[in-house]
């Protein structure tokens, strides 16, 4: 087994990266356009109903979801639909494993990409959002940000597990229906989850985005920090992401080579 | 004492399960020579590839790839070969220059030797004109030379040519063999796959034919021809055929006519009756190819 290089890990990653490039305005365009319509739709909307969520004004309370969601979604669709297009479509995988490039150091650049964009996605949330109104301590929205990545790493990491798994592009319908779509739903973007069944809060509590939202939601809101939940949130993402990571790479290697 | 072996294979076998593919084979490569791997769909040609990349595990015997078992294969030496897939996977999202580009830093090259060699390989494989055009704006001919650059950006010393010429029209294909030459006057080794026998006879030093996973035979493309096929064929037209019937002459029957395999050609020529309606040839690689893997289609 070889040590994976960083220098190897940035050409798969910088692939992807320069590829983004070339469509950027399109990118960009949707990660602006999507909060915006979101934040439009609970903001006025629903917010007008509600007075306060968690000890904060509505509007923080989502956005502070919303920069959740945007890079679970991002990284997971990067490391599924993006990921398995590029490996089964493409043979752009097959086309990197006969270079030096070894299949840890090209999931590692797959990850790393998927939580780059992940991240950028997140970012340009928090900057609606702050304009917008949402973000009372723009200071500690920005110390949340390397939990964001780390989260962002651990999603990419199990959308790869997706991938090593997924015999045709239908396998995703069950990963986004019953993985990504409970993020969204369950794991307290928009209501805190202490409002479910004590059931459905254990099975929450599973997902690793019930730990980024808990984690970021108070940095964001400029309310009091509790540093050991952080430190335990951020342990509960990490050791997912190492399972996850693990995992896909033994079941790619098993379909790779023979 | 000659350089060491490039490629050495003993006893070497791979098992699917309970299907053996490949049942204990033994060749070697030398340095700068042209290699053909020869052989019918389902022979073993692409699992023998395959292992020789590190793609696919040994079952018995060795394999060594510059003087190592490809089981410990580190990255130093899978940055000495260079791959032509069967398959033509260009990245078609970004350009052709791009593509050189990107595939010179999966080999941790620096950047300026990147943009050394990059106009470099474009120009050897004829593609300075499009340099900047998106993949998918390319002829089949133009991807399949683009695959080709690609596989050359980390000057390897080993190109293994998976069927590099399949689909390509005449002119394409001499281009690339020309290349091809090239590359090994430039000293480097290349272990090739065709299913084109001008193609093998022209390029390769060496040649092995196998099917069912086993070596049917190996040597020059001129030492095959000589032991199997003569040098001449002729081809008969039923009925008039040659007088002599006492297995005189090495014949195959294909149908309408008959083929005989000679090396006297006007000895054999006095011993057709005078209305025999017949095509004389010199035979080739391609007739070895036949008769030593049969005429069956294969894939069924």
């Amino acid at each position: 087994m070889q040590m994976p290089g960083t220098k190897y890990v940035l050409a798969v990653s910088g692939r992807q990266y320069s590829v983004w490039k070339k469509f950027i305005g399109s990118s960009m365009a949707s990660n602006v356009a999507n909060p915006i319509l979101f934040l439009f739709a609970f903001g006025f909307g629903l917010g007008q109903f509600i007075d306060a969520m968690d000890g904060m004004s509505y509007l923080t309370f989502v956005v502070a979801g919303m920069i959740a969601y945007s890079a679970a979604f991002s990284a997971s669709f990067e490391t599924t639909i993006g990921s398995f297009t590029r490996y089964f479509t493409m043979g752009n995988w097959d086309a990197i494993l006969s270079t030096p490039v070894t299949l840890t150091e090209l999931l590692m650049g797959e990850v790393l990409w998927a939580a780059a964009k992940a991240l950028i996605s997140s970012v340009t949330v928090l900057v609606v959002g702050w304009v917008w109104g949402g973000v009372p301590s723009l200071s500690g929205a920005l110390l949340a940000l390397p939990i964001v990545f780390l989260a962002s790493i651990c999603f990419a990491c199990v959308g790869l597990a997706a991938t090593a798994y997924a015999k045709g592009y239908e396998f995703f319908s069950y990963f986004f229906t019953f993985w990504v779509t409970p993020m969204f739903v369950f794991c307290g973007v928009f209501f805190e989850i202490s409002r479910f069944p004590e059931v459905i809060q254990y099975i929450a509590w599973a997902f690793p985005m019930t730990h980024l939202v808990a984690a970021i939601r108070p940095m964001s809101a400029g309310l009091p920090i509790d540093l050991t939940m952080l430190a335990l949130h951020s342990a509960y993402i990490l050791i997912i992401s190492v399972i996850a990571f693990v995992a896909a790479n033994r079941k790619m290697r098993q379909r790779l080579y023979d | 004492m000659n350089a060491p072996a490039i490629i050495a294979a003993v006893d070497l076998k791979k098992k699917y399960d309970d299907l053996e593919v490949v049942k204990g084979i033994n060749f070697s490569v030398e340095p700068a020579q042209c290699f053909g791997l020869l052989g019918p769909n389902g022979a073993g040609k692409s699992t023998t590839m395959r292992m020789i990349m590190g793609l696919s595990d040994v079952t018995e015997g060795s394999l060594e790839v510059f003087g190592v078992p490809v089981q410990k294969m580190t990255r130093n030496i899978k940055a000495k070969i260079g791959l032509v897939p069967q398959e033509t996977n260009l990245d078609p999202d970004i350009s052709v220059v791009e593509n050189l580009e990107t595939f010179g830093r999966y080999f941790a090259l620096p950047s300026a030797l990147i943009s050394e060699r990059v106009p470099k390989l474009l120009e050897f494989m004829q593609l300075t004109e499009k340099a900047r055009a998106p993949v998918m704006a390319l002829s089949g001919g133009m991807q399949r030379r683009l695959v080709i650059a690609r596989a050359l950006i980390g000057e390897p010393e080993l190109v293994v040519l998976d069927e590099p010429t399949t689909g390509l029209d005449p002119q394409a294909r001499v281009l690339i063999w020309k290349q091809l030459l090239a590359l090994k006057k430039q000293g480097r080794t290349l272990l090739l796959t065709t299913h084109y026998m001008d193609e093998a006879q022209r390029l390769c030093d060496q040649i092995i034919v196998i099917d069912e996973g086993k070596i049917l035979d190996q040597g020059t493309p001129q030492q095959l021809i000589d032991r199997h096929v003569k040098g001449h064929v002729f081809e008969v037209q039923k009925p008039d055929l040659a007088k002599s019937t006492d297995g005189k002459w090495d014949q195959e029957d294909i149908g309408d006519s008959v083929l005989y395999f000679v090396r006297s050609t006007q000895e054999f020529i006095a011993d057709l009756p005078e209305n025999a309606v017949y095509l004389h040839r010199p035979a080739n690689l391609e007739d070895v190819f036949l008769r030593l893997t049969g005429r069956t289609l294969r894939e069924n």
